[in-house]
């Protein structure tokens, strides 16, 4: 017999078979097919709960008109609707990858599949984009509650839509790589979940420490897939939180492609993972120095006024902020929301210090300079106990002696109540959804045998 | 396409697995590997195939390593893709192994498959499952194929269209390379034998040469193996 030569276009047919198989199992999925059932009440229940509050603060059933003039969708319904996506993500899309990944060794085809000599990373790449095709079908629950928010008469602003639905996809890549390399890295499913659930409880812990110690766990705790999302969630886009979710995700769908190679040593294949980790953990410390980012929130929730914007862009020198505030402490999350966050997306050598004895914050307050902000450019110093943002704009402009700039010519944010309760909405959460999953199940299974 | 295995040695913890496995195999020819439970055999091909790697030996041909476009290895007792039907899977081996697709048909007719088709892998029975598994191998497109225990599980007629249809793929010039327990079968159909024990080659040729080897004057291989083992 001739040897079988290997060409490129051998290998893009080989890749369009291995996306055909993981669909197909895809499609024989359980957990699958539960996360598509379950998607359905779980947006339904967010986005009508979302709608009902937003409608009666909007004045729906005799609220003072005028009250949901500030209402930002984006705030008021997205964000809690697409928490749906949130929930999945965390409890759901795991067992969906898991089963994708772990399926094929313990049935066997693994070895079968390896043979074809095709490089592991393009089989977990196929995995992955399945995989992730599989979870924006599973997204359309909260998708179409777009569609019932126009056609109740709401208003969208897409930038911010589109960042919040980013932000869920970038999550769910990172839970599908985890999920992929847990499952390669361990013998069982049901280990490959129980790692997987640890590595998002383990966030859960960074995010508790970064509120008790702050400092270098609070540094830590804003790249958590939490903390991913809640930016997106406020229509925040962050270089430096795509970029490390983005080499997170590689490097888990990288682990997951070591693990699989059978005819490698544990020894070579640690050492493979090894070397992924170091190169991965070098660039996440690169892209955590990546500044720019981008509001794209309708009412620049995540920004200073475009004229304070522009007047803080124009002072050159070195800017240092000493903040005497405990983690715990409400003022200093109000301070960090409301002004400082915003400040350093506009001035990029900017130095925070928060200086604390304790983590709450309670028994310090007798201490001499305790609640303080000291404020640092050049060579003069300034001290406020303000944090809101105006008051923190005010001490800024003084010591920068330039002149507080006119009040802003930008069309303010109104917001777009909508007071309209969420008609026919449980129909299609509640029945339509799931019904139409269940059907689509059946036929599938039908069509396969 | 011949290859030549050289002092081939795996360890798993404390157990010797295989200890300086050495042997070759010709162009063509229905080749046993014949040992007890526990002899190797899997664990041997296994290395052979790339799905597990050895300590120490090496495994070449024409003077140079064995890729995977030279053989291809089908394991014993697995379902894999257990949800998809037969049908499909053997268009898959096809599609992504770069199978040959004039000889689905006849592979489905030699193995009996028809009306198995649309049956998921993961339904069938012992018996129904190694026939598929070795339409899988069969069809795919690698001159050497190795079957970890293609009989078992069959019944005495299936056994002897499986072996017919081993023998006209064979005869086609496909090397196959079989991992047998049931001596009395391999003895059967196949050309030549490899005889394994506790991880060890304990000869290498025809039932004559065997004999020959441990000087029996039976052609009985059953007999020949108690003698070398």
């Amino acid at each position: 017999m001739r040897l079988r030569k290997f060409s490129p276009a051998r290998h893009r047919h080989a890749f369009r078979w291995l996306l055909i198989k993981e669909s197909r199992e895809l499609l024989v999925s359980r957990a699958w097919w539960l996360l598509l059932f379950l998607m359905g009440p779980l947006a339904g229940i967010s986005f009508i709960s979302a709608m009902r509050t937003y409608a009666e603060v909007s004045g729906l059933n005799g609220t003072a008109a005028g009250v949901g003039e500030a209402l930002s969708p984006l705030i008021g319904v997205w964000a809690p609707t697409f928490s749906a996506c949130e929930l999945a993500a965390v409890f759901l899309l795991p067992f969906v990858a898991i089963r994708i990944v772990a399926g094929d060794r313990h049935s066997g085809a693994l070895k079968l599949e390896l043979q074809r000599g095709i490089s592991p990373f393009t089989r977990i790449a196929a995995k992955a984009m399945v995989a992730l095709a599989g979870w924006l079908i599973a997204m359309l629950p909260p998708l179409s509650a777009i569609a019932l928010w126009i056609f109740y008469g709401g208003v969208t602003h897409p930038p911010e839509l589109l960042t919040l639905i980013a932000g869920h996809i970038l999550n769910a890549g990172l839970t599908i790589a985890f999920g992929a390399a847990a499952a390669s890295l361990t013998e069982h499913p049901s280990t490959a979940a129980i790692l997987t659930l640890s590595v998002t409880v383990g966030t859960w812990v960074v995010t508790f420490f970064a509120a008790i110690q702050g400092g270098f766990w609070e540094r830590v705790a804003t790249f958590t897939p939490a903390a991913m999302v809640a930016d997106f969630q406020h229509g925040l886009v962050r270089l430096d939180t795509v970029l490390i979710a983005l080499a997170l995700t590689l490097m888990g769908l990288g682990l997951a492609a070591i693990w699989q190679v059978l005819g490698k040593t544990e020894t070579r294949r640690a050492g493979e993972s090894a070397a992924l980790i170091a190169v991965a953990a070098l660039a996440i410390t690169a892209f955590t120095f990546a500044r720019p980012t981008w509001d794209t929130s309708e009412d620049r929730a995540n920004s200073f006024p475009l004229t304070d914007e522009l007047a803080l862009r124009q002072i050159r020198e070195p800017m240092k902020i000493v903040v005497h505030l405990a983690p715990e402490d409400p003022r200093r999350a109000d301070l960090e929301h409301r002004a400082l966050s915003k400040l350093r997306r506009i001035i990029p050598h900017l130095d925070i210090q928060y200086v604390s004895g304790t983590s709450i914050g309670i028994f310090e307050q007798t201490r001499e300079g305790y609640g303080e902000i000291r404020y640092f450019i050049g060579n003069r110093t300034a001290t406020s106990r303000v944090t809101t943002a105006e008051g923190v704009l005010e001490t800024i402009y003084d010591l920068a002696t330039m002149q507080l700039p006119k009040a802003p010519e930008e069309p303010v944010f109104r917001g777009h109540p909508l007071a309209v309760p969420p008609v026919g909405a449980p129909a299609i959460f509640y029945v339509v959804w799931p019904s139409l999953t269940l059907l689509a199940a059946l036929l599938v299974r039908r069509g396969f045998h | 396409m011949p290859f030549e295995v050289q002092r081939l040695s795996k360890r798993f913890g404390g157990l010797q697995a295989l200890t300086g496995v050495s042997f070759h195999v010709r162009d063509g020819e229905l080749l046993a590997l014949i040992g007890p439970n526990g002899a190797g055999k899997s664990t041997l091909f296994e290395c052979l195939a790339g799905v597990l790697p050895f300590d120490s030996g090496s495994i070449h041909s024409e003077g140079r390593p064995l890729s995977s476009n030279d053989l291809f290895y089908m394991p014993d007792g697995i379902a894999p893709w257990p949800q998809q039907p037969v049908g499909w899977v053997l268009d898959f081996t096809i599609g992504f192994f770069g199978g040959r697709k004039d000889l689905r048909q006849e592979v489905i007719e030699q193995l009996d498959l028809g009306a198995l088709l649309r049956q998921p892998i993961g339904t069938l029975s012992k018996g129904q499952r190694k026939r598929a598994l070795l339409a899988i191998g069969l069809l795919t497109p690698q001159p050497v194929l190795l079957i970890d225990e293609p009989l078992d599980g069959l019944d005495l007629r299936q056994m002897r269209d499986v072996a017919a249809a081993l023998r006209v793929h064979a005869s086609r010039g496909r090397t196959l390379f079989l991992s047998i327990h049931q001596i009395s079968d391999a003895a059967r159909f196949c050309d030549r034998f490899v005889l394994l024990s506790g991880g060890r080659i304990c000869g290498e040729g025809t039932v004559e040469e065997l004999a020959a080897q441990a000087s029996v004057g039976s052609h009985d291989l059953e007999e020949v193996f108690l003698a070398l083992t």
